[in-house]
């Protein structure tokens, strides 16, 4: 008896094949990611074949895939990363889009050198002091969100919804006046979203279009994801968010401390969502207190898209970069097809809530296989 | 109509008085058997107490009776008709209401609506608040509760005396031939346990057959005609009061053949591991123990004694007032689980899926939780020495998994348990504290468990052992502390320590406190 249990202890499952395997190590929730994400390319291309409107086949050009979409798929992903890690531990930030307003107008006036902010620094004019400021201003504003929600207990949600109007309001405040500071006569700080690596390489065209290099922000978002998966997957920083957001009162007696996990997950969301802002101050060319507005809803729709629980405790970096992309595509392909923006808000707001029922569907149905077993043993 | 009501309060509308009879109840939960062939019989005008220790199967078989539960075998008969109960409202209509500690009141609604609620006086479609009041009143009066119920109040309003009052009203007003009291005067004063015996006996005078379920035996002794004694579900003894005293009731609580239970070869050192002293909280007024090294400390009581709260305080979960912990001669302090962990006390809780596991993870997630610092290099867990660690404890516990991978939640309740004690043997405490380590968990994992506290100890870890099964203290204990509304009442040494010693120190104030009670409702009923 005991001889057979031990064998099936240390025996690892063998998993046969190597597309078992390779599904295995890719997911199944990220496989149908996938299938999704062909499906709608095949979809907007079809469909623009069939009824003759001329934007599909312009999908598949260097020109479409490296500026429209992958700029369009960049700060959504990056504030969609920070929140990311805040839904797995059953938080929830909805003050993202706020924080990005406050790291565009800071980075902006330290840049400058404008403003309450501005008239602090003594480097103006240096590119990396101003995006470190922003990422820190987002760090604070983070800081505070943690320190309300830990000591304060106020329900995350609520918490977040308030510094949501509050940020948005400090972002007016610390801007001169409440008017956007323009960057325009910095081009260093506009590479940032402006630039491209490898302009020059030789890539042949690829749907009429000419290879046009690979965008900076594009760089960005793939070292932050990069970043924030081995976090999650390989630290005890990681360990902690998922533990937390499974059972945190379990955490919480085996040993994890909760209040300082907490904080240091909300100011990693605001660092990313004041680096956002700070990119969005270059794309726009200007620092303005409403860079962000609205961007917490296109992010927390990717995230659950990406197939994390609403319960806390499951979901993964990679998940939601791809739902990044994938909500990408289906606003370009709206774009290419010509839908009007008022279209394409619907769907989005629909697409969360598909998100989430199917996020729930998948509860219920782990929780009543999980009763089965229990039950059975 | 009106002026009849007003003169006569209605009497009693008491359905044609019955015996209920209890054929053959058995009952199961996953990995229990909380009732094997349970047959009783309860007369109407009498008062039948059932007693038994926590998990003896009283608060099943009331709830079988009231219908919450639907018995796996065996049938309820009234006066030789047999019942089926598929919720509790049909056993209302039969004429049997349990009244829980906790009855559902209204929060918002005064008194009279909620004695009427589901059955409030109508007229013209809307509420008759006049008949409504007159009733409630004329039954109060009658009852003589009048003082002790004001009908204004809200239903949040109410004491528990007073939502008990309420409930016993709703039984009164649809008739009652069976009516079961749960612990009824658990948080009473002297005054309103005597009103409520005085209402007791008046119904048992008037053909309702009664339950009276409590701990308290003065209590029993006083009030009851019949008492029925439960033990592990089994039916064990049927007396007439008169027939019993305390000493003989508590043998036929506890006396359980002890041969099966695992007994620990008893060591311990002398020295100390963990002293704690003078601990006061919100639970606890004034606590002060010790374990040694190699030592299996029990920690014995009732339900509510505050032996879960006190480990929760010595390991920074909940807050106390004052008092030491020393651990291995030092003063610590500690504020939080994690504090506690770094100092070297673990700690399994007794809801290991609440509490215990997170069940969505995997098995080497949850086992490594408490050690993640000792396996991580600048915050990197190091994933190969965390596989290696964890296995050996997985296989030394002889947990049944697939894989290390597998999510806990998949596990069966005797696995998991295992997952939590993995933790803290990987966590190497120096005393860990262990609540209800083998609740919910079937026999032959109870066995291994049982022998792995054995060999901890023996290895030299100070354990803490909260039970609420006295076999199990009595069998692994080296010492034993009873505890009791939030004190320790008394200390025995594991090997000459009886059941009955036990028990009798965790009802030891009970005792105390109603023969106050006793003599003043006796020096009541000698002045009137």
């Amino acid at each position: 008896m005991s001889e057979k249990q031990t064998k099936q202890t240390t025996a690892p499952v063998k998993g046969g094949d190597t597309l078992k395997r390779a599904v295995g190590f890719i997911g199944t929730d990220n496989l149908s990611l996938m299938f999704a994400l062909v499906f709608l390319v095949f979809l907007v291309t079809i469909v623009s074949g069939w009824f003759g409107m001329d934007g599909g086949d312009k999908f598949f050009s260097w020109q479409n895939l490296m500026n429209s979409l992958a700029q369009a798929v960049v700060i959504v992903g990056l504030i969609a990363i920070g929140e990311t890690v805040v839904i797995i531990a059953g938080g929830l930030d909805i003050s993202v889009g706020s924080i990005a307003s406050i790291g565009s107008v800071v980075a902006a006036s330290v840049l400058v050198g404008v403003g309450t902010i501005g008239s602090l620094s003594f480097l103006t004019g240096n590119v990396v002091i101003a995006v470190l400021a922003g990422i820190i201003a987002g760090m604070i504003a983070g800081a505070i969100n943690g320190a309300i929600i830990t000591t304060l207990r106020v329900n995350p949600t609520i918490a977040t919804l308030g510094t949501l109007a509050a940020f948005a309001g400090f972002a007016f405040l610390l801007a001169p006046d409440g008017k956007p500071v323009g960057v325009m006569t910095q081009p260093s700080f506009t590479w940032l979203a402006q630039g491209r690596f490898l302009e020059d390489a030789a890539i042949p065209a690829l749907g009429g279009a000419k290879w046009t290099g690979i965008p900076v922000l594009t760089v960005i978002l793939v070292i932050v994801a990069i970043f924030a998966h081995i976090l999650m997957s390989y630290t005890d920083f990681g360990r902690a968010i998922y533990a937390i957001g499974g059972n945190a009162t379990a955490a919480r007696l085996a040993g994890i401390n909760l209040s300082r996990v907490k904080i240091l997950m909300y100011m990693l969301s605001g660092g990313i969502a004041g680096l956002s802002g700070v990119l969005l101050a270059a794309r726009t060319t200007s620092g303005n207190p409403i860079n962000g507005n609205g961007l917490e809803l296109q992010a927390i729709t990717a995230v659950f898209l990406g197939g994390a629980a609403t319960s806390g405790g499951k979901g993964t970096i990679v998940g939601t970069f791809l739902a990044v992309i994938l909500v990408g595509v289906l606003n370009n392909g709206m774009n290419l097809l010509g839908f009007n923006t008022f279209i394409q808000r619907v769907a989005l707001g629909l697409l969360l809530v598909a998100a989430v029922a199917t996020s729930q569907w998948r509860q219920a149905r782990a929780e009543s296989s999980r009763t089965r077993i229990a039950n059975a043993s | 109509m009106t002026e009849t009501a007003l003169s006569n309060p209605p009497p009693l509308p008491l359905v044609k008085p019955g015996t209920l009879e209890i054929r053959g109840i058995s009952k199961a939960f996953p990995n229990v058997q909380a009732l094997t062939d349970v047959s009783l019989d309860i007369r109407p005008g009498e008062i039948l107490a059932f007693m038994g220790e926590n998990g003896a199967g009283k608060s099943t078989l009331l709830k079988i009776i009231n219908g919450d539960y639907q018995p796996d075998t065996g049938t309820l008969l009234m006066n030789g008709q047999q019942l089926t109960f598929s919720s509790p409202h049909v056993a209302h209509k039969a004429g049997i209401r349990v009244i829980y500690q906790e009855p559902e009141i209204i929060p918002g609604v005064d008194v009279a609506e909620n004695i009427w609620v589901g059955e409030l006086p109508k007229r013209f479609g809307l509420l008759d608040r006049t008949r409504l009041n007159e009733q409630v009143r004329g039954s109060l009066k009658e009852y003589g509760f009048e003082g002790a119920l004001p009908m204004t109040l809200l239903g949040d309003e109410l004491s528990s005396a007073q939502r008990q009052l309420v409930e016993i009203m709703r039984a009164l007003k649809s008739g009652v031939r069976v009516l079961a009291l749960d612990e009824p005067t658990s948080s009473l004063t002297d005054d309103e346990v005597d009103r409520l015996f005085a209402l007791v006996r008046r119904l048992r005078d008037e053909g309702v057959a009664i339950i009276y379920v409590s701990h308290r035996i003065k209590e029993i002794l006083q009030l009851c005609d019949r008492v029925a004694i439960l033990r592990d579900g089994n039916l064990i003894a049927v007396k007439p009061a008169a027939e019993l005293n305390d000493a003989e009731i508590v043998r036929l609580m506890v006396g359980r053949e002890l041969s099966s239970v695992f007994q620990r070869k008893r060591a311990g050192t002398s020295r100390e591991i963990l002293r704690v002293e003078n601990i006061k909280s919100n639970w606890h007024d004034d606590v002060s123990f010790r374990i040694n090294a190699g030592e299996v400390v029990g920690f014995a009581g009732l339900v509510g004694a505050g032996r879960t709260e006190l480990a929760k305080v010595i390991f920074g979960e909940l807050p106390k007032n004052s008092g030491h912990v020393i651990l291995d001669g030092q003063d610590v302090t500690i504020h939080r689980p994690d504090e506690a962990i770094a100092k070297g006390i673990g700690f399994a809780p007794e809801d290991r899926k609440r509490e215990g596991l997170v069940l969505i993870r995997s098995v080497l997630e949850n086992a490594s939780m408490a050690i993640l610092k000792q396996l991580s290099r600048f915050h990197f867990v190091n994933s190969r020495l965390e596989r290696t660690v964890i296995s050996k404890f997985i296989e030394k516990l002889r947990v049944r998994t697939p894989s290390l991978e597998q999510e806990v939640g998949k596990l069966s309740g005797g696995n998991q348990q295992k997952i939590v004690l993995a933790r803290w043997l990987a966590a190497k405490p120096k005393v860990l504290i262990l609540d209800e380590p083998t609740r919910g968990i079937d026999v032959g994992a109870k066995a291994e468990i049982y022998r792995l506290i054995d060999d901890l100890a023996n290895e030299g870890l100070g354990i803490m052992l909260i039970s609420s099964e006295l076999s199990e203290i009595l069998g692994l204990s080296d010492r034993i502390y009873v505890m009791q509304n939030g004190r320790i009442s008394g200390e025995l040494d594991g090997k000459t320590a009886t059941e009955e010693a036990v028990l009798g120190l965790a009802i030891k104030d009970h005792f105390a406190a109603n023969q106050k009670a006793t003599e003043i409702s006796n020096q009541k009923d000698s002045t009137l």
